[in-house]
């Protein structure tokens, strides 16, 4: 699962022209440390969801790698 | 005096506006810049000289809009001689100018749509006056749409402060409201749930303005959390007619004085024609526009309305509109591709996501980001999918068209 999440995110930051990541820490910020706007946030809860077929938003925003983990675990 | 914009750490007062405007003979008729004190000293030259202005995002590309001379682009041309003036007389001329401004929205069928505007147009809902002294507003919009040119003209004309959110993360947005003493902050529901979940009280902020989307109670409870002492209110402005609507509760009232301007025919919202913009694009039925919002009364008598949808097609993404002909069209351009759909996923953060689904060519390599850096070149980037699967067929509809659901 933290692979699968982990391509996810590089694949939306080589979108953005930003470094492709080796690793995820779960106390990474997604706003702060892994520089994603609103439209990025979106991108990632349809390509959880796709994947996972769990709306990581749906109540209420989560914000770091941890939260992302919990959600799915 | 008074500062009148914060911008990326840099601070600008009224009196350097006020020496930018006094100080050169010269201003951009076609304008596309993305810093925002040259963008409004322009705008504000522009007004008060009573002269023309376009103005253009400034990540548009040329093929985008049409019409627009891009040799004229971000070319100076002199003003009219006029002595110095004073920041009051600045913003009278402003008030009074005879401008045209010429704005552009996302059309229904592809490009966009051009709408040029009066400046009484665009002030029709600025209030003035002394309880409007000392206002410090989070700048939440694109400068360039109607919503934040509504914005603007409220600080402008009552010297606010303005302090420039739009596009800052989470913390950055939360650090300029406390250490910038933010009072009042007008943004899309998409911008607030950005600030979601509630961690700490900002009690200084007075007023929290929604427009743009669909909100729901859930939201205003949170940001009644986050912002504890301030009011919530809703906003209605649409490119073609600007600020329309003054907000009761959750829902709109027609003004008294404007009643006879609207019809409601088959739930669709009808403005008459002498409350918008001028514009090639708009077609009129007995001078009546079709706003393409679908309204249901809350009590016909008050002419308390609430929004139901749209009856176009537009996607709403996290506020702007966003047109899947105009996306489908570019990527049907690239080789390789034979079909697209462009659709909108209902999502939690953006109200919709933008996705599309793909039928290239057999042997093709396309890939999904090369569709989408193929596409940066063409398109602004909130018109991009930011999901795109390749399918071998389509969902149709009986009638044999694509199923957009």
């Amino acid at each position: 699962m933290e692979q699968k999440v982990l391509s996810i995110i590089n694949e939306i930051r080589k979108a953005k022209n930003l470094a492709i990541l080796e690793k995820l820490n779960v106390e990474d910020n997604l706003r702060n440390n892994l520089e994603f706007t609103s439209f990025d946030l979106a991108e990632l809860t349809v390509k959880i969801e796709d994947e996972f077929d769990v709306d990581i938003f749906e109540d209420g925003l989560v914000n770091t790698i941890g939260e992302i983990y919990a959600k799915l675990g | 005096m008074a500062v009148f914009l914060i911008n990326d750490k840099q601070v600008h007062s009224y009196e350097q506006l006020l020496a930018e405007i006094n100080g050169s003979q010269s201003y951009y008729p076609l304008y596309k810049q993305p810093d925002l004190f040259l963008y409004f000293s322009n705008l504000i030259k522009a007004l008060s000289s009573n002269v023309p202005l376009i103005l253009l995002d400034a990540d548009l590309n040329a093929n985008e809009i049409g019409g627009v001379d891009e040799s004229r682009m971000n070319v100076a041309e002199t003003l009219p001689v006029k002595g110095e003036i004073t920041i009051e007389e600045v913003i009278a001329a402003v008030q009074n100018s005879s401008s045209q401004i010429t704005i552009f929205t996302s059309g229904t069928t592809g490009q966009p749509k051009k709408v040029v505007h009066n400046v009484q147009n665009l002030t029709r809902s600025v209030r003035q006056g002394e309880k409007y002294n000392g206002q410090i507003w989070a700048y939440a919009y694109n400068p360039t749409h109607m919503a934040g040119l509504q914005v603007f003209f409220q600080t402008f004309m009552n010297q606010n402060t303005l302090v420039n959110v739009f596009n800052k993360s989470r913390s950055e947005v939360y650090e300029l409201i406390e250490c910038q003493k933010v009072t009042h902050i007008s943004a899309t529901p998409t911008f607030y749930r950005l600030l979601l979940p509630f961690e700490k009280e900002y009690p200084l902020v007075q007023r929290v303005t929604l427009g743009g989307e669909k909100s729901d109670s859930k939201l205003y409870d949170n940001i009644t959390k986050i912002f504890p002492s301030a009011k919530i209110n809703n906003v209605y402005a649409s490119t073609e007619a600007g600020s329309l609507f003054a907000a009761k509760g959750d829902a709109f009232q027609l003004p008294e004085k404007l009643r006879n301007k609207f019809k409601i025919v088959d739930d669709e919202l009808l403005i008459h024609r002498s409350l918008l913009g001028q514009s090639d694009n708009f077609r009129f039925e007995d001078d009546y526009y079709h706003s393409g919002d679908l309204i249901e009364w809350v009590d016909e008598e008050k002419g308390l309305f609430r929004f139901k949808s749209r009856k176009n097609e537009l996607i709403n993404v996290g506020g702007y509109k966003v047109n899947p002909e105009e996306t489908e069209r570019a990527i049907l351009n690239i080789a390789g591709v034979l079909q697209a759909l462009v659709y909108g996923k209902a999502n939690s953060i953006l109200g919709n996501v933008l996705c599309a689904e793909v039928k290239i060519e057999e042997g093709s390599e396309l890939t999904e980001l090369g569709i989408r850096n193929i596409l940066k070149e063409q398109l602004q980037d909130f018109k991009i999918p930011r999901r795109i699967k390749f399918v071998n067929t389509f969902s149709l509809t009986r009638t044999g068209k694509i199923k957009r659901s």
